[in-house]
């Protein structure tokens, strides 16, 4: 039987590992493009959530190395792009709630259950509110604000039906990075 | 144990610097988008051209499951409405007959007074095959674009009336902005005080009516038209009914993207203005309308290609 050179194991092992670097950006990315899938299930009625936040919540607590802040930036700026929205809008909402989660890490770490629920809410509120300062700057007057509470509202009413996807991602990042190596 | 509490840790200067690079850029992004709205509005084109394929796939089983989940609700319902339709029907049935005396009375009037004929105007039927409902867009994805001669600016109706306006047109694609929109502003006129007004989307079901010319009432059940002014939007399209009274006066709208399958992209014209007298065959007549003819030639031929009023996007 032929000793597989380490070079060639490298080689093979590289793809890997970038791919399950990558999962965390990935994952966010699909989390848009089906929270901006153009069909609605309420009739229009209620607003498409914010999916992607919970995304980048996730791996902003867990593992920011993989969700740095210039991924956060790529994903609101997609969100923008694909929701037909003002681009700038959902990007800095995002990054709003990333320096929350970046400030408070330790803090955020501790908390579980309910508590990781009210956190995630606090988070949500911050975007929100970060998108709604740069939509009413963009439209030069005040919006009204209920369509984006209802958004926060069914956001933060899915994000425990997300965790366990989230969680079943990130076993995935760490058995990708370690076969690889 | 670590002691749990709410503290505000300061990152050092080259930890906050990428976050600081990024903010920057989005609220580049949020300028840019206001000033090259163009450079947005075409990757939007283009990412819905390519995803058209999958769009009109997708759609499919779901319109048939809201079709079906609507039958199956219709079911408990189906005795009253079938009353109220009957009431309805039989009241319809004596409008007809005004509304077939009242065309025929117009139609002698115009003949007796040699008027010009209303021009019909042309349409493309699309499909819609996405909406948006986020909190500051509302907007539709139907299945034809620049390749079937839509564009921006055009009336965007279905049976019941006027729905949007085409904002972005791809090749095979095109966006609406919805009149509930925050973006969308049409002139409308009010009936029968014919009073105008600019409807103002909001994001809310009901859009908001900006009074403007006029000083007639505005009352609940008033009928709401489109004007036809600024050349963009064809004449008397059928937009909703007055709800709520003068200044806080809203309008309910006939049409709504939620039932929306089929629609018309109406490609109005303005009609051309009248060409002045070629001054080599008809030199009395230049004379004689000097006095007037500026007004008419200062519109340039290809004035209807760019409409004075655009969506504001």
């Amino acid at each position: 039987m032929t000793e597989r050179s380490p070079a060639l194991f490298l080689l093979l092992a590289a793809p890997s590992r970038l791919f399950g670097r990558l999962i965390p950006i990935l994952v966010a990315l699909l989390l848009v493009g089906v929270a901006n899938l153009p069909i609605s299930f309420t009739g229009g009625l209620l607003p498409a959530p914010a999916l992607a936040l919970a995304a980048i919540w996730y791996w902003a607590l867990a593992r920011p190395s993989l969700m740095p802040p210039y991924a956060v930036l790529l994903i609101g700026l997609v969100e923008d792009l694909l929701s037909g929205g003002p681009p700038g809008l959902w990007a800095t909402g995002f990054l709003a709630g990333y320096v929350l989660i970046d400030r408070q890490r330790k803090t955020l770490l501790e908390v579980n259950g309910a508590g990781n629920v009210v956190s995630f809410t606090g988070v949500m509120v911050v975007a929100a509110a970060g998108a709604y300062a740069v939509a009413s700057a963009i439209y030069l007057r005040l919006l009204p604000i209920g369509p984006l509470l209802l958004e926060t509202i069914i956001t933060v009413i899915l994000y425990p039906l997300l965790q366990p996807v989230l969680h079943f991602a990130d076993r995935n990042i760490t058995r990708l990075v370690r076969s690889a190596g | 144990m670590v002691r749990a509490g709410w503290k505000w840790t300061r990152g050092r200067g080259t930890k906050q610097l990428p976050i600081l690079i990024c903010a920057v850029i989005a609220v580049g992004a949020a300028v840019a988008g206001r000033t090259h709205a163009v450079f947005f509005d075409s990757a939007r084109a283009a990412l819905s051209d390519w995803s058209a394929p999958a769009l009109s796939g997708l759609r499919a089983p779901l319109t048939a499951m809201q079709s079906w989940t609507g039958s199956v609700a219709g079911i408990f319902t189906v005795y009253s409405e079938n009353a109220q339709l009957r009431q309805e029907n039989a009241e319809l049935h004596k409008w007809q007959q005004v509304a077939l005396s009242l065309e025929d009375r117009l139609r002698r009037y115009q003949q007796l007074l040699n008027a010009v004929p209303d021009e019909k105007t042309p349409f493309i039927t699309a499909r819609v095959i996405g909406e948006s409902s986020r909190p500051f867009v509302r907007t539709m994805i139907l299945n034809a674009g620049t390749a079937n001669q839509v564009r921006k600016g055009q009336a965007v109706v279905d049976q019941r009336g006027l729905l949007g306006r085409i904002y972005v047109s791809g090749e095979n694609t095109s966006w609406v902005i919805l009149l509930t929109d925050l973006n969308s502003r049409v002139p409308v006129v009010i009936e029968p005080s014919h009073r105008r007004a600019i409807l103002a989307g909001d994001n809310t079901p009901a859009p908001q009516l900006e009074l403007d010319v006029g000083e007639g009432p505005i009352r609940s059940g008033d009928r709401v038209l489109s004007t036809g002014d600024g050349g963009l939007l064809p004449p008397d399209l059928p937009v909703g009914v007055v709800t709520g009274n003068g200044e806080n006066a809203r309008v309910v709208l006939f049409a709504t993207a939620a039932s929306a399958d089929a629609v018309n992209i109406l490609d109005y014209r303005v009609p051309e203005p009248p060409v002045p007298a070629d001054p080599a065959t008809a030199v009395p007549a230049k004379t004689s309308s000097s006095a007037t003819s500026p007004a008419v030639a200062a519109v340039p031929p290809d004035s209807r290609e760019s409409p004075p009023e655009e969506p504001d996007r």
